[in-house]
C-alpha cells in the first residue's frame, strides 16, 4: 500500500513465527509489556516474602523461625534472625519492590502495553530497543537476587545504600562485600533499561500518534506515561554515575563517599577525603523524582479508568489533570532534600527544600478533589477495576496526608526514621500504586486476555485487600509518633514494650493479606486460560485501546488499518443508544 | 525516499512528529540530554570534593596542559570532519562521506592514544584512584581517572559507532539520517570535553 | 530542510577556528594569576559559550525547530542548576573535618 510505504516504519513484517520470537525475545509491546508485568508479579511475590519474615520477626522476635537456620546458617543461627540478617531482608525488600514492582508494572508493564494503542500506533517507536530494555531489566533482577546465594549474602544498608555503610566493604558487616557489589551492579544495570524505555516512550508518544490523535485528545494514561518517561530519563541518569562512583568505592579503593579517619569494626579505613553526604544528595536526586515514577502511571491509569465506571469525564478535564501532573514532574525535581532533613545537610537548605515540598501538595490536592468532585453526584458503576480506583483514592489521600506532616524539618526531627515515615511512604506509594496496578489489571484483563475476571473473586480481593492494607500500616503512624524506630531488628527499650502488642497486630493482618492475595493470583491465571469470553469494550469505554479489532489486539495493534481520532477521550453523552462516544467515531457533519 | 521526509507527516495516516524531527534524531537528542545530566552529576561530585578539600593538588605543569590543548584540537577537529561526513551524506556522496567518517573516527583514536598515553605517564609517576604521589588528597586521582575515564568510554564507543555507520551507509544499508544522529553524538562528546577540559585540566594547572 | 538554510563546510570552518580561539583565551587565562573562585566563574562562562556555539551550530539546533531548543535546553540548565544546592554542604565539609590519626 502506497499510503502504509510512506510513513515512520515501525515493524511492517509478518508476525513472528516460533515460540522464542514469540514470546522470549519478542519485539511485539504487548509481549515485552506482559513479560515487564509477569517479571514484577515475581519480584512481588518475593519481596512480599521478605517481609512476612521481617514482620513475623518483629512480632515474636524471641520466637525461633523454624527451618530459617538451613536457609541462612549465618544469618539466622538456631532460627533466630541476626539483627544484620533482618537488615539484608529490609534491604532487598527494599530494592525489589520500589525498583522491580513499583517502577515496573503501571510504567514498563501496561505502559507499553497499552501506550502504543492509545495514541493509535502498531507499535513503540523502536522495538528493538524495547525488546533490549526489558532483558537488561530481567538481567538486574537476576543480578540482585544472586546476592542472597554469595556466601556473605544480600546488602544490609537499605534500598537507599547509604554511604559509608554501603561504601566501605566487609568490614561493615556481612552482605557488604560482594552483595553490596551486586545491588550497584543491578542498579547500574536497571538504569541502563529504564533510560532506553523512557527513550522509546518519549519518542513514541510525541512521533507515532495516528491522524487526529494530537497530544490534547491523549488518554490521562498516556499523559501519565510520558511525564514519567521524562522524570526517568533525567532522574536515572544521575542514579547511573552514583552507583558507579559506589562500586569505585568498593572495589577500586576510592574514597567518593568515606571520609578520613573512619573506624568500622575495630579497623582504620584506608580512605579519606569523601561525603557520605554526596551519596545522599546524588542518590536522592534521583530518589525522589523516582517515587513520583513510581506513582504518577497510577494516577495517570486510575483518572483514565474512573471515566468509564462514573460516566463522565474528570472534572477539570484534560488541562488541569494533565497540568498537575507536569507539575508533580517539575516539582519533584526541588524537594530531595526533604529526606535529608536529619543527614546533617545545611539546615538553610532544609527551607529550600521543604516549601516546594509544601508546594507539591498543591498538584497533589488539585488531583485529589478532581477525583473526588468528578465522583460526587455520578451514577457510579461498582465494577472491581472502579473499587481499586476508589481503593486507590483513599490510599493516596491517607498516605499523603503524613506527607504534609513529613515536609516540615521542625516536625521531621521527631518522625524521621520513625514508623510514621514507613506508614506514609507504604500507603502514599507502595500499596496506593499496587492499587493502580490491580485496577489496570481488572480494566484491561478483557482486552490483554479477551476474558473477563472473575467479579465475585475480584470484589472479595478488593475489600479483604483494602481492609488488610489499613490494618497493617494505619498503626504504623500510632507508633511512629510514640517514637518507634525503623530499620530495627530489635526494640529493647521500656517504651517499645507497650509497642509490641501492635506490632503483632500487623503481622497478623500482613499475613492474612498477603494470603488473600491468592484470590488475585488464581483469579488471573484462571482468566487468562479459562475465563469467560470478553467483548471487545466491555467497559463501554471511549479511548482507543478498545476500539483494537480483536481481544487481544492482532500483531499490529489495529488489523493493518489506520485508526483516526475524531474526538476527545472520555466523551460521555445524555440520550441516545449509548451513553459513551468512542473516540474514533467521526464526528456527524452539521453539528460542530 | 529519505527518512527525514519519510518522517514529515504523511498527513494521511499519522500525525506530524514532534519538532519535524525524525524519531531517531529526536531519540538521540534525548540521549545527550540523559547524559549531560549524567556528566553533570559526577563533574559535581568532583566540584564538592575539591570545594571541601584543604589539600587539593594542582599538579599539571604546561606539558600536560599543552597536551591536553592538542587533544582538544584533535576533538574539535574531528567535530568539523564529522560536519564534512554530514554534509556529503545529505549530497549522497558515498565514498566521500566515508572518507570524512574515516577522518572523524582516526581523529578520535588519536585522541584516545593521546589520553591514554598520559594516563600511562600519569600511573607512572605514582597516580591511582587512590594515590596521590605529590602527598595531597587522594580525590584528585578518583576524580580525574572517573571523568576523563567516563569521557573516554564515551569517545571509543563513538569511534565504533562512527566505523559502523560508515560501513553500513556505505553498503547502501544505512541512510544520512545515521550519519546525521552519529554526528550528533559525536559533538555531543566534544560538548562535554568543552567542561571536562577547563574543569579538570586548567583548574588544576601548576599555576 | 531548505538546502539554503543549510551552512556550508566553509561556514563550519569558521565556527571551528571560533571554538579554538575560545580554548586558546582559556588556557592563556589560566596562567593570568586569577584566584581559584574568579578563575572558576570565568571558564565557566567561557565554557558555556563554547558548548553553545558548538549545540547550536554544529549540532545544529539553530536551524532545528525553536521548539526542540525550548524543550531541551532549558529543562536540562534547569535540572544541572538545581545541583547547586551540594555546595551548601561542600563548603561545611571543611570546618567538619577530622584530622587522620
Amino acid at each position: 500500500m502506497h499510503e502504509a510505504s510512506a510513513q515512520p516504519v515501525v515493524h511492517r513484517h509478518a508476525p513472528p513465527q516460533g515460540f522464542i520470537r514469540k514470546y522470549v525475545f519478542s519485539l511485539d509491546h504487548k509481549v515485552i509489556g506482559l513479560q515487564y508485568y509477569g517479571l514484577a508479579l515475581a519480584a512481588v511475590f518475593i519481596g512480599m516474602v521478605l517481609s512476612w519474615l521481617m514482620r513475623i520477626h518483629l512480632g515474636w522476635p524471641a520466637l525461633p523461625f523454624p527451618g530459617l537456620n538451613k536457609l541462612s546458617p549465618n544469618g539466622a543461627p538456631g532460627g533466630l534472625m541476626t539483627p544484620e540478617y533482618y537488615l539484608s531482608l529490609m534491604t532487598m525488600h527494599g530494592t525489589i519492590m520500589v525498583f522491580f514492582v513499583l517502577t515496573n508494572a503501571p510504567q514498563a508493564g501496561f505502559g507499553n502495553y497499552f501506550l502504543p494503542i492509545q495514541i493509535g500506533a502498531e507499535d513503540m517507536a523502536f522495538p528493538r530497543f524495547n525488546m533490549m530494555s526489558f532483558w537488561v531489566t530481567f538481567l538486574a533482577f537476576v543480578v540482585l537476587i544472586a546476592a542472597f546465594f554469595v556466601t556473605d549474602g544480600p546488602p544490609i544498608s537499605g534500598w537507599t545504600a547509604y554511604a559509608p555503610l554501603s561504601a566501605v566493604g566487609r568490614d561493615a558487616g556481612p552482605g557488604q562485600a560482594l552483595g553490596q557489589t551486586l545491588w550497584g551492579i543491578s542498579i547500574a544495570l536497571f538504569c541502563i533499561g529504564q533510560l532506553l524505555g523512557s527513550l522509546n516512550f518519549i519518542s513514541t508518544t510525541l512521533d507515532l500518534r495516528t491522524r487526529g490523535m494530537s497530544l490534547a485528545r491523549m488518554p490521562y494514561s498516556t499523559w501519565a506515561w510520558f511525564v514519567t518517561s521524562v522524570i526517568g530519563l533525567l532522574a536515572f541518569a544521575v542514579l547511573l554515575p552514583a552507583c558507579i562512583l559506589l562500586i569505585l568505592d568498593r572495589v577500586a579503593g576510592t574514597s567518593f563517599f568515606i571520609p578520613a579517619g573512619l573506624v568500622v569494626s575495630d579497623k582504620l579505613q584506608p580512605h579519606a577525603g569523601g561525603s557520605p553526604l554526596l551519596w545522599q544528595h546524588l542518590f536522592w536526586f534521583f530518589g525522589h523524582p523516582e517515587v513520583y515514577i513510581a506513582i504518577l502511571p497510577s494516577i495517570g491509569i486510575v483518572s483514565h479508568i474512573l471515566p468509564s465506571f462514573l460516566r463522565k469525564n474528570i472534572l477539570g478535564g484534560a488541562r488541569t489533570v494533565v497540568g498537575s501532573l507536569i507539575a508533580f514532574g517539575f516539582l519533584s525535581y526541588m524537594v530531595w532534600g526533604h529526606h535529608m532533613f536529619l543527614s546533617g545537610m545545611n539546615p538553610f537548605s532544609a527551607i529550600l527544600f521543604s516549601v516546594p515540598t509544601l508546594i507539591i501538595t498543591i498538584p497533589a490536592t488539585i488531583v485529589v478533589l478532581l477525583w473526588l468532585g468528578s465522583i460526587y453526584g455520578a451514577k457510579i458503576r461498582f465494577d472491581s477495576p472502579a473499587l481499586f480506583c476508589l481503593g486507590f483514592i483513599s490510599l493516596f489521600i491517607s498516605g499523603g496526608i503524613s506527607g504534609f506532616f513529613l515536609a516540615q524539618p521542625s516536625i521531621d526531627i521527631q518522625l524521621h526514621a520513625t514508623y510514621f515515615v514507613v506508614a506514609h511512604f507504604h500507603l502514599v506509594m507502595a500499596v496506593a500504586a499496587i492499587f493502580g496496578i490491580f485496577a489496570g489489571t481488572y480494566f484491561w484483563a478483557p482486552k490483554m486476555f479477551g476474558r473477563m475476571m472473575n467479579e465475585t473473586l475480584a470484589k472479595w480481593h478488593f475489600w479483604l485487600t483494602f481492609i488488610g492494607v489499613y490494618c497493617i500500616f494505619m498503626p504504623m503512624h500510632y507508633i511512629g509518633l510514640a517514637g518507634n524506630v525503623r530499620r530495627y531488628a530489635l526494640f529493647n527499650d521500656d517504651y517499645m514494650i507497650p509497642m509490641n502488642p501492635v506490632h503483632k497486630f500487623m503481622t497478623i493482618a500482613a499475613l492474612a493479606t498477603g494470603a488473600v492475595q491468592l484470590i488475585f493470583l488464581y483469579n488471573l491465571f484462571h482468566t487468562r486460560f479459562w475465563g469467560k469470553k470478553a467483548p471487545d469494550n466491555p467497559w463501554e469505554s471511549t479511548t482507543l485501546e478498545w476500539s483494537t479489532p480483536s481481544s487481544p489486539p492482532p500483531f499490529d495493534n489495529f488489523g493493518g488499518k489506520y485508526p483516526v481520532v475524531y474526538r476527545s477521550p472520555y466523551e460521555f453523552v445524555e440520550g441516545g443508544a449509548a451513553d459513551y462516544v468512542i473516540q474514533t467515531s467521526p464526528v456527524e457533519v452539521g453539528t460542530h | 525516499m529519505s527518512e527525514s521526509e519519510v518522517a514529515l507527516g504523511h498527513a494521511a495516516v499519522m500525525e506530524e512528529p514532534a519538532y519535524a524531527l525524525p524519531p531517531k534524531k529526536l531519540t538521540v537528542w534525548l540521549f545527550i540530554i540523559s547524559d549531560s545530566l549524567t556528566f553533570g552529576s559526577i563533574l559535581f561530585a568532583y566540584g564538592y570534593l575539591r570545594v571541601g578539600s584543604t589539600n587539593w593538588s594542582t599538579p599539571f605543569q604546561f606539558p600536560s596542559i599543552l597536551n591536553g590543548m592538542i587533544m582538544t584540537f584533535v576533538l574539535l577537529t574531528s567535530s568539523l570532519t564529522m560536519l564534512g561526513g554530514v554534509l556529503a551524506a545529505k549530497a549522497g556522496r558515498k565514498s566521500v562521506t566515508v572518507r570524512w567518517m574515516g577522518l572523524t573516527a582516526l581523529l578520535g583514536l588519536l585522541f584516545a592514544a593521546l589520553h591514554l598515553r598520559e594516563w600511562s605517564h600519569m600511573i607512572g609517576e605514582g597516580w591511582r584512584l587512590f594515590q596521590n604521589p605529590t602527598g595531597g588528597s587522594v580525590q584528585f586521582g578518583a576524580a580525574f581517572f572517573s571523568i576523563t575515564g567516563l569521557h573516554l568510554l564515551h569517545v571509543v564507543s563513538g569511534v565504533i559507532a562512527i566505523l559502523v555507520v560508515a560501513i553500513g551507509f556505505n553498503r547502501g544499508r544505512l541512510t544520512e539520517g545515521h550519519v546525521e544522529t552519529t554526528g550528533l553524538y559525536w559533538h555531543f562528546v566534544d560538548v562535554v570535553w568543552m567542561f571536562v577540559f577547563p574543569l579538570v585540566y586548567l583548574m588544576n594547572a601548576a599555576r | 530542510m531548505a538546502p539554503n538554510r543549510e551552512p556550508g563546510l566553509r561556514f563550519y570552518v569558521w565556527v571551528w577556528i571560533g571554538l579554538l580561539i575560545i580554548a586558546g583565551v582559556e588556557v592563556l587565562l589560566t596562567y593570568q594569576g586569577f584566584s581559584t573562585g574568579a578563575l572558576l566563574a570565568i571558564l565557566l562562562i567561557l565554557a558555556v559559550c563554547e558548548a553553545g556555539i558548538a549545540l547550536m551550530y554544529f549540532m545544529h539546533l539553530k536551524y532545528e525547530r525553536s521548539t526542540l531548543f525550548w524543550s531541551l535546553i532549558p529543562v536540562t540548565i534547569f535540572a544541572l542548576f538545581l545541583m547547586n544546592h551540594f555546595w551548601a554542604d561542600a563548603l561545611r565539609l571543611i570546618k567538619v573535618r577530622v584530622v587522620p590519626f
